[in-house]
């Protein structure tokens, strides 16, 4: 960037432009080149590609010949597709689960419409390469296969003297030609894509990535409407294959429904980002970013869990209980932020949070009763009051500081109270749901709670004052020597015998809070990384431009840090995410269960494991790869420019 | 040498100003090593002092104690009629009146150079946002880069990033601005821009403290210039005396070497 200006000449073109042109001509090579030139270099090279080539077509035979067995009860993994991934969330009430994914739908199409980046996007070429690629694989898998096994007109499979018998290979081919044709369509499309001409500008043809994921995912959509793949029946508490019902019939209106959101909030959010200013853009990200926070418990305390709401105690209790603290705690922060108020502030703020954590060790010592919910908004009073000192002066910020305090204690005292109403909506278990989508949502609060307290614990270990530094560094020791699963049925077994008489603890929420816990250490190692790698001079010039601790903490420190260890932070989500697994060993009926032993206990199902446990494994793939990649994108694009 | 022989070196009209920093026989140490031994000196309202010396003398532990990003051990540090002490508040109010550029500009890369500007005049000096960014605006018109307000540090080169730090330092209004080094990480061709900021800079009547190897910087714009070696002020005069008929065997030398 500090090169002067001047660039090295060659011939009559600066070399800056050379450089910046060679990369489109690499993409012109054509693929018996590309063949010759990486595949088979040298003698010894081509002995590698052969011998692990043919390794690679012996094992892909093995498992072609797994999964397209006749033998395999694929039949159990589709007749149970509801249940691998909701559990029985009961029938009549499940349009409550297709809000949830609409609810998703809408906000992640709105988000992406209005942030994600434009980049150059993917070159058709590139998506014809990549079709090409497929049609060639679905070709060999389709030869590579064993030819099927005869069946009889009575259902059973032919034999004779030495085991089943087999179509003959032509038969076989023939057999096949559904899968032909899907490779054929594959070739074909890549065929039409290459024909696509360049643009007038010269730069080849390409699709937003974005576009092309939501042309992607409306194929499967559409497929369920020219064909009724699947199997499915749950009814009355009983699994049953249904022959005349199939997972397309029953859901394509619902899926063409979330893709439809989908698309439109994309396109709205769009036109949206098109019409405002940048300054209206950042106030738009943090009205979504709050969003994204609340939906979760918004859709599973609210939506999912339909809480029966008592409006004579929420007339009686609830309301005027947040009002007391709205109103109240609105006039202590705007008496807080007086001008001139100076140390007597900081001295009022202290006793407050004193008189917090009084109401705590009353708590667990019962010394006096007190509803859960007034010692938490006298705590988060305390923790507004602290940080007061930061909006005082100017009008309008103590008024945003009072305006904050009314929304906070808005939206706790409602999930308070949610929460504490039991649901109208009966399973046959416990849980509210199981399969996929407890994997789901325990890996989202886990992920939502632990982020916060291992930055805090970070900071703590990175602090100068030594208690806070011992007390974090002994519990992310203790955390990081103990087995997860032994934390799990520590809270889950030992836990809920030690709580106060008045307290209970649900499975869901004391695993959550198993998960948190383990999670939050690790994550405060992957910040602490971070921290560290912030140069002294950024602390220099905070201090310098007189910010205080907290303030250089949350402006300059935190900002960086996070975005530097992003990497291995993605690797602890990836982590948590598949750790929910465990949740099957202390009784939870998540998605693992329900391949391992849930179906292989249906009767038409008896003892079909593999099959379950290949589905599931795959389906974590899929989240997990997906979580990864987008990593990726992330660091990508907080990389360019910004650093 | 004393320091009444210092100030005899300074002009009548100087020495009537009100003193804006003074040191006391500071001293600091890095453990066992002593930084600073017996740091004497006054600097005036709206003088431009530079402080010269070789490699390891002291010179940044010096302008760093100045506004508490290092502790000195023993000695007095008054700045504006402030005294450093431990006392949380002292430095707060020094630090808000010491304006401070470092040689690496330490800006901050996650922000742009409007917000790297404007974040501690509102977290601090609790301006509104508009009024901060108006006055962002105006102090990079200042320093002659009014176009890069909507980029990153690391788009702009030494020579606009150490700018853009400056700016920074004046959205504080300090009352004094202290440079260490500013000149020494850019490269040549760039160096003159920054050098002509802080001359329009000294020219507007800040008190400067610069700690600098540009002599021609010394020699035009300093009102006095202190000498240091081995954590000591060995001699201190206007930069006539200092570059014509220096004192001091030790100044000779150095100035022998670095001219
Ligand atoms: N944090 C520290 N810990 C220990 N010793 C230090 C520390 N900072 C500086 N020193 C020592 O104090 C002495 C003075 O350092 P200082 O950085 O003030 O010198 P300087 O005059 O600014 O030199 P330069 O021109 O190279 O910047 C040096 O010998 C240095 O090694
Ligand atoms: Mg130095």
């Amino acid at each position: 960037m500090a090169d002067g200006g001047d660039v090295p000449v060659i011939g009559d073109k600066p070399v800056i432009e050379r450089v910046a042109a060679r990369p489109a001509e690499e993409t012109y090579r054509s693929p018996g080149e590309w063949v010759r030139k990486n595949l088979f270099p040298t003698p010894f090279n081509s002995f590698l590609t052969v011998a692990f080539g043919l390794f690679v077509l012996f094992s892909a035979r093995g498992l072609l010949n797994f999964v397209f067995s006749e033998e395999r009860g694929w039949d159990a993994v589709r007749t149970n597709l509801r249940l691998i991934f909701t559990h029985a969330y009961p029938e009549e009430q499940y349009v409550r689960v297709w809000v949830c994914v609409g609810v998703v739908a809408v906000l992640a199409g709105l988000s992406l419409g209005l942030f994600a980046s434009r980049g150059d996007g993917l070159r058709l070429r590139k998506i014809a390469n990549g079709l090409n690629a497929a049609a060639v694989a679905i070709a060999v898998g389709i030869v590579l296969r064993e030819p099927s096994v005869l069946v009889g007109a009575d259902g059973e499979t032919v034999r004779d003297g030495d085991g089943v018998v087999r179509q003959s290979f032509a038969e076989a081919m023939t057999d096949r030609w559904g899968w032909w044709l899907v490779a054929a369509i594959f070739a074909v499309i890549a065929l039409a894509l290459r024909r696509v001409p360049e643009r007038s500008d010269g730069s080849p043809s390409a699709v937003q990535a974005l576009d092309f994921a939501v042309g992607a995912l409306a194929v499967p959509v559409i497929s369920a409407w020219v064909y009724p793949w699947g199997h499915y029946a749950f009814a009355d508490g009983e699994f049953i294959a249904e022959p005349g019902r199939t997972v397309a019939m029953s859901t394509k209106l619902p899926w063409t429904v979330m893709w439809v959101l989908a698309v439109a909030s994309l396109i709205v959010g769009r036109w949206v980002r098109s019409r405002v200013d940048e300054r209206v853009l950042a106030r738009l990200r943090v009205v979504v970013s709050c969003t994204w926070l609340l939906v979760p418990f918004v859709l599973y305390w609210v939506v999912l869990r339909d809480p029966d709401l008592d409006w004579d105690r929420i007339l009686t209790v609830d309301m005027p209980l947040a009002l007391a603290f709205g109103i109240g705690g609105g006039i202590v922060l705007r008496w807080l932020t007086k001008d001139g108020i100076g140390e007597f502030g900081r001295i009022s703020a202290v006793a407050l949070l004193g008189l917090a954590a009084f109401h705590w060790v009353a708590a667990f010592m019962g010394w006096y009763p007190m509803l859960q919910k007034v010692r938490i908004s006298f705590l988060l009073l305390a923790v507004m009051a602290l940080l007061a000192h930061n909006f005082s002066g100017e009008a309008a910020k103590r008024r945003r500081l009072v305006l904050a305090w009314f929304v906070i204690t808005t939206v706790f005292h409602y999930f308070a109270t949610v929460m504490n109403t039991p649901s109208t909506v009966e399973t046959p278990t416990e849980a509210l749901i199981g399969g996929f989508a407890v994997t789901l949502v325990v890996a989202v609060f886990t992920l939502m709670l632990s982020f916060p307290l291992g930055v805090v614990l970070a900071l703590a270990r990175t602090s100068r004052l030594p208690i806070f530094r011992v007390m974090s560094t002994a519990y992310i020791e203790v955390v990081r020597g103990v087995p997860l699963i032994t934390i799990l049925i520590f809270f889950v077994v030992i836990l809920p015998l030690f709580l106060p008489a008045n307290m209970e603890i649900s499975l869901f929420a004391s695993a959550t809070l198993g998960y948190t816990l383990f999670s939050a250490a690790y994550l405060a190692e992957n910040v602490r990384g971070g921290l560290q790698s912030i140069r002294r001079g950024q602390y220099e010039a905070s201090d310098a431009v007189g910010l205080s601790t907290v303030q250089r903490t949350v402006f300059i420190v935190l900002p960086q840090s996070l975005r530097a260890s992003i990497p291995p932070l993605v690797g602890q989500v990836i982590a948590t995410f598949k750790e929910t697994s465990l949740l099957a060993i202390i009784g939870v009926f998540d998605i693992l269960r329900m391949a391992n032993s849930v179906i292989p206990a249906q009767t038409q199902f008896l003892g079909i494991k593999r099959e379950g446990l290949l589905f599931v494994s795959l389906v974590y793939w899929v989240f997990s790869y997906m979580l990864s990649k987008q990593s990726q994108r992330l660091e990508r694009r907080l990389g360019v420019g910004e650093r | 040498m004393s320091i009444s022989d210092a100030t005899v070196a300074v002009s009548e009209e100087l020495a009537a100003r009100d003193d804006m920093i003074v040191c006391r026989g500071v001293d600091k140490w890095f453990g066992d090593f002593q930084a600073l031994s017996g740091i004497t000196a006054t600097i005036k309202e709206q003088e431009i002092v530079v402080v010269l010396g070789p490699s390891g003398s002291g010179k940044s532990t010096w302008i760093r104690c100045i506004n508490r990003l290092e502790a000195h051990q023993s000695g007095q540090i008054i700045v504006d009629g402030i005294e450093l002490t431990n006392d949380l508040r002292n430095i707060e109010k020094i630090r808000s009146e010491v304006g401070m550029v470092f040689q690496q500009f330490n800006l901050f890369p996650h922000l742009t150079v409007i917000d790297n500007i404007t974040l501690a005049p509102i977290w601090v000096r609790r301006k509104s946002r508009p009024e901060a960014e108006e006055q962002a605006l105006s102090l990079l018109e200042r320093v002659g880069i009014p176009e890069q307000a909507q980029k990153f540090p690391g788009q702009l080169s030494g020579g606009q990033q150490q700018r853009v730090a400056i700016a920074r330092a004046l959205a504080m209004e300090p009352r004094v601005m202290l440079f260490d080094e500013p000149t020494s990480a850019l490269d040549p061709e760039m160096i003159k821009e920054v050098l002509d900021v802080m001359e329009e800079l000294a020219r507007s009547g800040m008190t400067m403290m610069v700690v600098t190897h540009e002599m021609g910087f010394a020699r035009e714009v300093a009102d006095r210039i202190i000498f240091m070696e081995e954590g000591e002020i060995v001699e201190v005069g206007t930069p006539h005396h200092f570059f014509t008929e220096p004192a001091e065997e030790r100044t000779k030398l150095f100035l022998s070497q670095v001219l």
